[in-house]
């Protein structure tokens, strides 16, 4: 294969295995609660700068990934117990208030530091023959963990117990407390997972991407754009949804530029909430 | 008697609308209390303010002597209730076989075997979703998932709804067995003829009030005033 369609075709499963991975997040919040955590962002950010704290510390990257894991839990937890909770069952002020909150975690970012970019250096440089095409160490791990991951949980979800137990909660939230299973502390789990999964994002993209207070934006919309193609309730729809949004993003942006990209996707969530308002592979 | 189950003085409803306006009744282990009464009179919100699913203004309820009335559902059922809801009473979306043991206690398994002989439809269809069942095949997956529970105290909302004589045969029997175990039953039925052959005692609800209650069989002379329409 000529090196740079393999170099366009990693790109590409590159855009979907990343963007599965920061919708995750977002897909577990909105199809378990029902909240559409406009903060998601955010997370993503405070995960990113959490990278570059260490990578400044001088300290190994890896240590990153637990430190932004635990760090934006732990603001799930508290953003759970103080906005969501008290909200429930009100989605529109949950967005309002979550809308608030993303606001005031940019300023808070901003205060801290500043608006300026920071640059995070790539943990692993350095490139990887692939079919004759010089591809990047790091980008290529990313795929492949992403995807790993991305089908661990699909996996989790389908056999284990508390899967299941997440499906009764959703299907049926009433027979689900009859039969024992505490509601609330298994949504405020999900929650806080979500939000630990945005900052594993975070720490991902670090090294590929400018980090600055208003980054969340971008991943903000593009997981809201798989959430609306794909549908919500299934890994199946997560994974169709990044790769339409993902694919079509990085190929359009490959063969003309990167506004025609943005556009492409824009005008195909459009078309999905028009035409297929429930997404590709909702259930019923 | 001895009271397994008593709830004295209920108070509840939805929102600023109250539906229970002082209610009690009580069971001993090994009874079976019917509820009756037409439709809408609060038969269900009954059940669900037992298991804990309303918020009761006033009242009490206890198990086995213990003050429940503060409990959420999962806790009640910790404390040793089963409760079988008249609607959406299994996970359309999960197999039976999860629906039977999702939350199944220990010694589940063994308990199901003989159910499973008096109800085959549940082994054939084990692996299928529990929403490609029928309405009333639906109600004995909910009876089963209930019966081998094992707890001291069972909430039955129309289990028969739907379902056909031989299979309500079947229930009652099972119902017989359990009480002789030692289980108490509180079950809300339409069908009168089930409560002229299982109960121990009965009550009638109207207007968010008992209206006539009893022990032993109910005679049909003397409620049919109360449930007709
Ligand atoms: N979730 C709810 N919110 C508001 N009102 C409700 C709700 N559920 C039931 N009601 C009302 O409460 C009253 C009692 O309803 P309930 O379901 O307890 O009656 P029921 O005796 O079980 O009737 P049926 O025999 O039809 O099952 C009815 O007037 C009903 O409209
Ligand atoms: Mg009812």
């Amino acid at each position: 294969m000529d090196p740079l369609v393999t170099t366009q075709f990693l790109n590409i499963a590159f855009g979907i295995a990343t963007l599965a991975v920061l919708a995750l997040g977002l897909a577990i919040v909105f199809g378990l609660l029902g909240v559409l955590n406009i903060a998601h962002g955010e997370l993503v950010m405070a995960g990113a700068y959490a990278a570059w704290i260490v990578q400044s510390a001088g300290l190994p990257y890896a240590l990153a990934v637990p430190l932004a894991m635990l760090a934006c839990g732990l603001l799930g937890w508290l953003i759970e117990a103080g906005l969501i909770r008290p909200l429930y069952a009100r989605p529109f002020d949950t967005l309002l208030a979550t809308w608030g909150l993303s606001l005031l975690l940019r300023k808070t970012a901003e205060a801290i530091w500043g608006l300026g970019y920071k640059s995070v250096a790539l943990p692993l440089p350095g490139t990887v023959d692939v079919l004759g095409a010089a591809y990047p160490r790091y980008r290529l791990m990313l795929i492949v963990l992403c995807l790993a991951g991305v089908a661990a949980l699909a996996a989790w979800f389908a056999k284990s117990g508390a899967g299941t137990r997440i499906k009764a909660m959703v299907a049926n939230p009433d027979l689900a407390q009859a039969v024992g299973i505490r509601t609330g502390r298994l949504a405020r789990n999900a929650f806080v997972a979500g939000c630990a999964l945005a900052g594993l994002g975070g720490v991902m993209v670090a090294p590929l991407t400018p980090v600055h207070p208003f980054m969340g934006i971008d991943y903000i919309l593009e997981s809201f754009f798989v959430l609306v193609v794909g549908g919500l309730g299934s890994v199946a729809g997560l994974v169709a949804g990044a790769g339409i949004i993902g694919g079509l993003g990085s190929l359009v942006s490959a063969v003309a530029d990167r506004t025609a990209g943005y556009t492409a996707v824009l005008v195909i969530a459009i078309l999905f909430l028009w035409l297929r308002p429930r997404g590709l592979l909702a259930r019923a | 008697m001895s009271a397994r189950f008593e709830f004295r003085g209920l108070v509840a409803g939805y929102g600023g609308t109250t539906i229970l306006r002082g209610i009690a009744g009580a069971v001993a282990a090994g009874e079976v209390l019917f509820v009756l009464g037409r439709n809408g009179v609060g038969k269900s919100t009954l059940m669900k303010a037992l298991m804990g699913f309303l918020p009761c203004r006033e009242g009490a309820v206890r198990l086995d002597g213990r003050e429940i009335g503060g409990l959420a559902p999962p806790e009640r059922r910790r404390a040793g209730i089963t409760y079988c809801p008249q609607e959406r009473a299994v996970f359309d979306e999960l197999s039976v076989a999860d629906n039977l043991f999702l939350t199944a206690p220990p010694g589940a398994a063994a308990r199901l075997a003989p159910l499973a002989e008096r109800f085959p439809i549940l082994a054939r269809r084990r692996e299928q979703r529990a929403g490609t069942l029928s309405g009333g095949e639906k109600k004995i997956l909910s009876f089963v998932r209930g019966a081998i529970e094992d707890h001291s105290l069972v909430l039955l909302d129309e289990p028969t709804e739907g379902v056909q004589a031989e299979n309500i045969e079947r229930m009652e029997a099972v119902v017989r067995e359990q009480c002789a175990a030692g289980t108490a039953f509180v079950v809300v039925e339409q069908n009168l003829a089930m409560a002229e052959r299982l109960a121990d005692r009965w009550l009638v609800l109207d207007k968010g009030q008992v209206v006539a209650e009893g022990s032993g069989r109910p005679e049909r002379a003397a409620i049919i005033a109360h449930i007709q329409v």
